[in-house]
This record gives structure tokens, sequence and C-alpha cells, in this order.
């Protein structure tokens, strides 16, 4: 038997710790690739300005790169040690993409920051340049891995199920890898990370600028900052459409929670901007509504019937009943792998597997051949996610969207006029926008994993069956020791960026480097043939 | 005033970009755009920041020619 408080605690933790780790991936994602240009312009004018701000970039992205792997390193682990049997029933497909992210970041991205960061003497101006790319493209190369994995989460394409062995196989690495869900998030989430950095090198600037320090670097790593994020915002929300459109076809029910959508209606379907869900009533308190919008916004179409959590209930009650018949056949397979009736009793009711799993949950001795109606009730409206919590957290993600969109707007008009440092208050904004990107990542999770709730992989396993059988007490301990070790992990990651931040460029001025009698001869060409 | 102009100019051209996006997007090709998207925000980026340098070198011409 599973004991549904330890499912609870298994999920709090793996929240707590993806949501902690994501704190320091974004960053890296994005900063990799602000350095990267910023070396590039050192690499093809000479001026020794770029250098330097690559260098005191390198070496925040550094600090932050050094807690996200440690943060990382411990979910990989979490699948193994508190999700088994989803490890053991989607690990041929899941495994491969989690290795090869392993790999990526652990060895390619890992190896190649040691020579960014040492090798700035021992390599000519144009090695260092390509190892700094790679460290970028490292970085994104194994989030896209992670993204694959958890792209087959949400809307598993590539793997077929095996009833003999009882696991999930790999089918197809080309539909893995290629999966629209997988595409789109990755794009996605890589952007959001561009905009992190962005308004993170925004932020740091307009405060050296505030305080008139290190005006040449700041000015023009907001100048950089600036235009990087105004197109990697556009992007990121161009991205965050197709995600949702995408979402939307493969996770009705997420999109259902996503616009607090409880009954299907006629199209063109007004698009909710504000509401308060009201789950067990499934309708809403109050709403205010956009008439006509939300219809052509994920359907591209005006007649397109968009299905709400009613209709969404009623066919999880049909699939129920269907994967009940699956199960049943399941066993018999099991226990007679030639039983040619039960294989094809099996096979026509496969697709619902998963739904029979579901009502397991619910029924006695978490059987589901044994489930009754009011089983099968609850298991179906289980199958609606938290609506409050997602409606709130998809506009909270869309408001800082464009949030973040207005200020990068406001940012290229002043730095290509070259009045920011005279904005003051335009400066003071800057700084106040720097939590702003990572409410929106954390933001932007929670929509994604609990919209895929309450399955781990989206109609195929439920949450409830994929967790290891610890006890509650040992769930309790290990959540309150991430806890307590995360905390620390942040208070060291706030402490070690605030003091790189208040020492600035100047300290990380290697021994010897041009440019160190001060800040206007760094603007200066350098006159030696490094290349 | 001229500054609230340019925001909602380049607000309204943003709003355009991402529409048209939308509307030719769907089930795009997304690994694809994010390889010259990404070439192009790095670009872009550096460009800015050159600009800035002939920006300022123009300024102390006129400067010194004053």
């Amino acid at each position: 038997m599973i004991d549904p408080l330890v499912v609870e605690l298994s999920r709090w933790q793996f929240a707590a710790t993806a949501l902690f780790h994501f704190l320091f991936v974004p960053l890296t994602l994005g900063l990799t690739f602000i350095v990267a240009a910023m070396e590039t312009v050192y690499v093809t004018t000479g001026r020794t300005i770029y250098r330097e701000m690559a260098q005191f970039w390198g070496k925040l992205l550094l600090i932050n790169f050094a807690l996200g792997v440690a943060t990382g390193l411990t979910m990989e682990f979490q699948f193994g040690t508190n999700w088994s049997f989803y490890s053991s029933f989607v690990g041929d497909i899941f495994g491969a993409p989690l290795a090869v992210e392993g790999l990526m970041a652990f060895f390619m991205e890992s190896t190649f920051i040691g020579l960014m960061v040492f090798g700035w003497e021992r390599l000519s101006k144009i090695q260092h340049l390509i190892v700094t790319y790679l460290v970028a493209l490292g970085s994104n190369l194994s989030a896209l891995w992670i993204l694959v994995a958890n792209g087959f989460m949400q809307a598993p394409e590539g793997a077929v199920f095996n009833p003999l062995t009882m696991r999930m196989e790999l089918a197809s690495f080309a539909e893995l890898i290629f999966g629209h869900d997988a595409q789109s998030k990755f794009v996605h989430t890589s952007i959001a990370g561009y905009v992190t950095a962005a308004i993170f090198v925004c932020g740091v600037s307009a405060f050296y600028m505030l305080r008139k320090q290190h005006m040449e670097l700041a000015r023009r790593s907001f100048r950089m900052a600036a235009l990087f994020g105004v197109l990697s915002a556009v992007g990121v929300i161009t991205l965050g459409d197709a995600l949702g459109f995408v979402g939307g076809h493969a996770q009705p029910t997420k999109l259902a929670a996503m616009e607090a959508l409880w009954r299907t209606e006629k199209p063109p379907v007004g698009f909710n901007v504000i509401a308060i869900p009201d789950q067990q009533k499934m309708e809403n308190a109050y709403e205010l509504q956009i008439p006509y919008l939300l219809t052509p916004l994920v359907t591209r179409s005006l007649d397109h019937v968009i299905p709400g959590a009613d209709t969404l209930v009623a066919q999880a009650k049909q699939r129920i009943v269907s994967g009940i018949e699956a199960v049943g056949a399941l066993r018999a397979l099991q226990d007679n792998p030639e039983d040619e009736a039960a294989l094809s009793r099996f096979l026509a009711h496969e697709d619902d597997l998963g739904y029979g799993f579901l009502v397991g949950a619910y029924a006695p001795d978490q059987d589901p051949t044994v489930a009754d109606d009011a089983a099968i009730e609850r298991a179906a409206r289980d199958a609606i996610p938290s609506v409050a919590t997602i409606f709130w957290s998809f506009r909270v993600m869309v408001a800082c969207g464009l949030l973040m969109l207005m200020f990068f707007i406001l940012a290229v008009i002043y730095t290509l006029r070259n009045t920011v440092e005279r904005q003051r208050w335009f400066l003071g904004a800057s700084v106040l926008m720097l939590p702003v990107p990572w409410i929106a990542c954390e933001a932007g999770w929670l929509v994604a994993e609990i919209g895929r709730q309450p399955w781990t992989v989206y109609e195929v396993l439920p949450t409830w069956m994929s967790v290891s059988t610890h006890s509650a007490g040992y769930m309790l301990f290990s959540l309150a020791g991430f806890l307590l070790l995360y905390s620390i992990f942040i208070v060291i990651e706030m402490f070690l960026m605030l003091r790189a931040i208040r020492q600035g460029p100047s300290s990380h001025r290697p021994t010897g480097s041009a440019g160190a009698a001060g800040e206007t001869a760094l603007a200066a060409p350098v006159r030696s043939a490094e290349v | 005033m001229g500054t609230l102009i340019r925001f909602v100019v380049f607000f309204a051209i943003a709003m355009i970009v991402i529409v048209l996006a939308i509307i030719l997007g769907d089930y795009g090709a997304w690994y694809f755009a994010w390889v010259l998207g990404t070439v192009m925000i790095v670009l872009v980026s550096a460009a800015g920041g050159a600009l800035l340098d002939t920006q300022e070198s123009e300024k102390t011409e006129e400067d010194g020619a004053r």
C-alpha cells in the first residue's frame, strides 16, 4: 500500500529542490551568452574594457554555476530514491536524456568553464572566445536534455508500453527529441534564461551607475544587456504562446486549469483576465472576461471547441472504466503471457491504462479492478489539476513577461540615446526589477508541473503510483534536510554575489593585464597582437 | 513626450512581431529558430556595445573640435 502522505511529501520534496535549483539555472543559461557577446566585442575591436566586462560577469557566472550544479546533482538522485517506480516504469526513455544531460553539464560545461575562468592568460583571444561559446552552448545543451525528458513527461511521444515487462520502452529517439513539447519548452526556457541574465546585468549595472562607480563597464554592460533582453523578451513571449498552443492540444486539462474554463462553451470563448476559481463547485466565484479572445489565442481559429473541465471529467470517467479493463487484462497477461484473449483485451483498452492506474488511489486496497462508482467519480475529478494555483501562476508569469518587455524597451530607448545614467528613477527601477525574472521562471514551472497533475507521465503513469515506499518520517526528515541545505546554498550565493558586486570589476583584473591603469585606458584598443 | 512616443511605437512593433511569430509559429521548428535567434541576439547585443564606443568617439571628437 502506498501512503498518500508519502506521495504528498515526495511531491513537496521534488518541488522544493526543483524550485531552488531553478533559481540558479536561468542566470547561467543567459549569462554565458552575454559574456560571449562581450568577449566577441573584445576580440573584434580589441578594446580591453570588454575583456574586463567578460571577466567580471564571468566571475558572477562562475559563482552561480557552481551552486546550480550542486543543487542539480541531488535532483538526479531523487528520481531513484523517491520515485523508484517511476524510474523503473519509464527509465528506458527517461534515463537516456538524463545521462546525456549529466555528460553535458558535468563534462563539457564544467571542463570549458574551467578553461574560460583560468585560461585568460594561457589561451589566445580566439581560443578563449571559442571556449566561452562552448560554455554557453554546453549549459544550454544540458538544459535541452533535461527538457527533452520533461517534454516526455508532459506529452509522451516516441515510447511504447510493454505489458510483459510493465515498462515503457523507447520506440523512437527522434520523436523523443523532436517532440513538440520538448522543442517549444526548451526554447522558451532557454530564452527565459536570457531574459533573466539581461535583467541581472541591467540591474547590477544600474546599481553601479546610481553610485557612479565603474561607469565605463556599467554603461556598456547596460547597453548590451538591454539589447540582448529586448529581443529575448519578444522571443520568450512568442515561445510562451507556442508552448501554450502545444500544451493546450497535448494536455487539455492543463489548458482548462490555466484558463479557469469549467464548462465547454460555444466558440469563440472569452479569456478570463481575473477569476476566483472554486474547484469544489467547478465554477468561478468571480470572473472578469475579455469576450471571444481565448479561442483564437489557443486554437488559431474562431470555431474550434475548447473542452472545459466538465467535458474532461466526463471523458475521464469513460477512460477510467476502459482503463480498469486494461488493468484486469494486464494482470491476466502477467499470470499467463500466452493468454491471447487477455492480450487482445489489453490492446483494446491499452490507451486508457493510465486511467485504470489513476483510480487505484481511491479504490479499496488500491486495487483498480474493485473500484466503485464513487472511486471513479473522485478519480475523474482528480484529473483536473489545482485550477486556482495554475490560473494565478500563469497570470503572474505573463504579467512579469510583459513588464520585462516594457522595461527593456525603455532601457533600449534610454541607452541608445546615451541618457540612461541621467535617468535616476529608471536606474532605481532597474535595480527593483532584479527579482522579476526569477518570479516569472518559478511561476512558469508551477504552471508546467502542477498543471501536469495527477500524472508524472501524462495519461500514462499517475503520480500516486510513481513514488518509492519510504516512510512518512523518512520523507519529512529528508525534506527538512533539503530545505535547510538549499537555504544555506541560497545564502552562500547571495553573500558571494553581493560581495563580488560590491568589489566591482577592478578586483578581478588579472595581474599585468592591459588597461590596469584606469577605466579610460580600458576603453582603448589593445595594441598587442594577441590573436 | 518624445520618450513616450518612442516607447509606444517600439511596444507596438514588439507586439506586431509577437503576433506575426504566433501566427507563423504553431508547431514550428523551434530548435532551428533557437539557433538563429541566439546568434542574432548575441550579434545585436555585441553591435550595441560597439555602437556605444563609436558614439563616444564621435562625441570626443566633437568636443575636441570645439
